[in-house]
């Protein structure tokens, strides 16, 4: 038997096609449904087109919202800055020595994603070893301070997690770099990056420092916060432009940044997306204040009983999480991703 | 492991004399406060004449299936906990895996395998939500046995969602079961569920981190401890708690914590908010308290009454505190469409033999439903009548609840106004 041509794509994406209909397609139509339904869990629930529940999903969990922006984005921006050396390394002086690094990279992920959360739990601690560092031996904090149940050790929790999906993209996009482009830049003269690196290393340690210490909850962007937060600036500034001085290339900046941007771009959206929607960090490392909204559906999902509220905030998040991608996309827009010149 | 009963209670020995001196107390006399529907409960201690020995069950055709999954809360069996790498009790790296006699000594008995999974639940709600799907569709669960608190035993009883008990399996349990649990309004025969044991909620701390000993529930709002507090995951608990509390202090309505209604719930959160929004209050959980304990990450907490005591560490203590107490069954049922429902009731009936209930009641510190108990475990081990937990004093008992039942319309503000504490 002969099989048309025009079948053939068809088949071929059978399997997954009829994986995403069953799995998600249909779930989430039943989803769908349950967002504008009430009633209650003993009772039933019946389709009455209540879109109420989206105003009331969107206007009662502003906080849990934000936070999942902010420490989601606080994790990413960590998970580069701590990411973006470590797959340079591996891509570029990883030598005979690479596929060992990259193992190392995510051999954590042979433990079950809990156990590496509770491990968090311990390294945090009261007796753990930071505080037992910080606090006993240097004496910085007072006795009953804590990590664990704070907004520093969920972002803490979410970077380690999701660092493997940024390096790894990463190091795909930097492995690939043609090296002779970098010699072509030696070439033509590419030396240290200077004044260039000092300015915008400084600029972007000071915004970073300001940004993850109002983010974390320690200095709020407020007016009486304003000396504390210039400090922030010139200590962050000082250091990025030091880093910037003297260990940024000009044929780094001109070259291996640029050819890296879909790395970076796939790289956040790996972390992004789970970062934002994940509940498990804050279940074990956060306290009532950190709530994020994956926390909010779960409650709404297994305590409640409020499937209609947890499904209007799932269907938001995920509404939220692709317009953001969206924009994301146009700005860094990179064509592999676009779908342009290939 | 198998080691003598008698043995494995002197090892708790130095464990319980510290418990001596924060208060005192009679499993016998414990729950008059607890059965609305019990006769004048008068609690003396386990009367009527034990039944011993294991089931012979009388039908003969049928034999025990396996494996029994059974899932219970942590804590709340004889399991031998080890301390981890850390040479510490009650915190994460703990082995639980280890033996128990109960459940060996059935399984060596009726040669099935008991698929007992510790600390599965840990909070009714959660669990509820993951097997309620299947209740509704009416299938197999993948639990024989389970254990939930009264309120939400009543509602899985009211959904049709228990299996029934045939009494012809459980005929020690029938027969030693204590009056005072009989009569419950939503199950009065037993006809789905036998309780498990009973548990109170109280204070706990560590004396070595608090520094002083507590004594009252408003002792856990001392700044000092401020962020290493933390109250309990179920509304059940928590909130008539504080009532008691802010009662004690004038600040609440004279409403019995059983019947507190939605104002009453009102009043709790608008005292507990400020703690919560300021960080004193570090969280809401179930037994996880137990290997924050451990770890020195809480301080004082709102506690169940036995888990510190047999799980705890040397310097954990429990207190019930001067405002009052609650207290509440836990209860074992056959989740509808169990597999093995038979070697279930095996199992219920086999956690009745009075030696057996005294030897686990030794164990975990919790308040037996078995006739006899008390007397056994006096048997067992004299210096234990000094215990609190099991035998609790009347002035504990004069003060204690039993936890409320609201109706749906006060359960959902109540669970509305828990969720904002809990910042979800």
């Amino acid at each position: 038997m002969r099989v048309r041509p025009g079948l053939v794509p068809w088949l071929l994406m059978a399997p997954g096609l009829t994986w995403l209909v069953l799995f998600f397609v249909l779930p989430n139509l039943q989803m769908l449904a349950m967002s504008l339904s009430t009633g209650t869990i003993s009772r039933g629930w019946t389709l009455t087109w209540d879109f109420s529940n989206y105003a009331d999903a969107l206007t009662r969990f502003p906080d849990q919202f934000r936070n999942s922006l902010v420490f989601g984005g606080l994790a990413t921006l960590l998970c580069f800055m701590v990411g973006f050396p470590l797959a340079y390394g591996i891509a570029f002086r990883g030598g005979r020595f690479k596929n060992l690094l990259l193992f190392l990279v995510i051999a954590p992920f042979f433990t079950s994603f809990l156990i590496r959360t509770i491990s968090w739990r311990i390294i945090l601690g009261n007796d753990g070893a930071f505080l037992t560092v910080v606090r006993d031996w240097l004496g910085l904090v007072p006795a009953n301070f804590s990590i664990l149940g704070s907004a520093l050790a969920v972002v803490s929790g979410l970077t380690y997690e999701f660092l493997p999906f940024m390096v790894l993209p990463l190091y795909v996009s930097l492995e690939k770099i043609d090296r002779s482009l970098i010699e072509a830049a030696h070439d033509l003269y590419a030396g240290p990056w200077r004044p260039g690196g000092a300015i915008f290393g400084g600029l972007f340690g000071a915004a970073l420092m300001v940004v993850l210490l109002s983010g974390l909850g320690y200095l709020p962007l407020a007016a009486e916060n304003a000396a504390g937060i210039a400090t922030a600036a010139a200590l962050g500034g000082l250091l990025g432009g030091l880093v910037g001085t003297f260990l940024i290339s000009e044929s780094f900046a001109r070259v291996v940044l640029p050819l890296s941007l879909p790395g970076v771009f796939a790289g956040s959206i790996l972390v992004f997306i789970p970062a934002i929607g994940d509940y498990v960090n804050v279940a074990l490392l956060g306290n009532p204040k950190t709530q994020m909204i994956g926390n909010v559906i779960q409650n709404r999902y297994l305590e409640q009983n409020d499937y209609p509220t947890a499904a209007a905030l799932s269907f938001l998040l995920m509404a939220g999480i692709l317009v953001a991608i969206l924009i994301y996309a146009r700005l860094l827009g990179t064509e592999e991703l676009s779908g342009g010149r290939a | 492991m198998h080691e003598d009963p008698l043995s494995a209670a002197g090892s708790m020995i130095s464990r319980r004399a510290l418990l001596k001196g924060t208060a005192l107390l009679g499993v016998g006399a414990f729950l008059a406060a607890c059965t609305p529907g019990s006769p004048a409960a008068t609690p003396t201690a386990g009367g009527g004449t034990p039944t011993t020995g294991g089931a012979t069950p009388t039908v003969a055709a049928l034999t025990p299936t396996g494996p029994l999954n059974f899932a219970n809360w942590d804590a709340y069996i004889d399991l031998t906990t080890l301390p981890g790498p850390d040479g510490k009790i009650g915190t994460d790296d703990d082995e639980y895996d280890l033996p128990s006699a109960t459940l060996d000594e059935f399984a060596a008995k009726y040669g099935v395998e008991v698929n007992y999974v510790n600390a599965k639940i840990d909070e009714n709600e959660s669990f509820m939500a993951t097997i309620r799907p299947q209740l509704q569709a009416g299938v197999d669960t993948g639990w024989d046995l389970i254990v939930l608190t009264d309120w939400m035993a009543a509602k899985v009883v009211a959904a049709g969602w228990a299996e029934k008990i045939d009494h012809d399996h459980t005929p020690v349990a029938i027969a030693n079961v204590r009056d005072e649990y009989k009569g419950m309004p939503w199950d009065p025969g037993f006809a789905y569920h036998l309780p498990w044991q009973s548990f109170g909620t109280g204070v706990g701390y560590n004396r070595g981190s608090t520094g002083r000993d507590l004594s009252t529930i408003a002792d856990l709002f001392d700044p000092h401890f401020a962020g290493k507090v933390t109250l309990l995951e179920d509304p059940h608990d928590t909130f008539p708690m504080i009532h008691l509390m802010l009662q004690a202090q004038g600040k609440a309505s004279a409403n019995k914590a059983e019947q507190m209604t939605a104002a009453d719930a009102q009043v709790v959160y608008d005292f507990l908010l400020p703690y919560v929004e300021s960080g004193h209050i570090r969280a809401f959980l179930g037994n996880d308290y137990l290997s924050d304990f451990g770890s020195g990450d809480t301080w004082c907490a709102l506690v169940w009454s036995g888990d510190l005591a047999s799980s705890g560490g040397p310097d954990d203590r429990f207190v019930f505190p001067a405002e009052g107490s609650m207290i509440a069954t836990d209860n074992m049922m056959i989740p509808k469409g169990a597999h093995h429902p038979y070697t279930a009731e095996l199992m219920m009936d086999w956690v009745y033999d009075v030696s057996r209930a005294a030897r686990l009641a030794n164990f975990i510190y919790y308040v037996s439903p078995v006739k006899g108990v008390s007397e056994a475990i006096k048997a067992l081990d004299p210096e234990i009548a000094s215990n609190v937990l099991l035998f609790p004093t009347a002035e504990i008992l004069a003060k204690r609840h039993p936890q409320p039942v609201w109706d749906e319309a006060t359960e959902m503000k109540v669970n509305e106004l828990f969720a904002v504490l809990r910042g979800v």
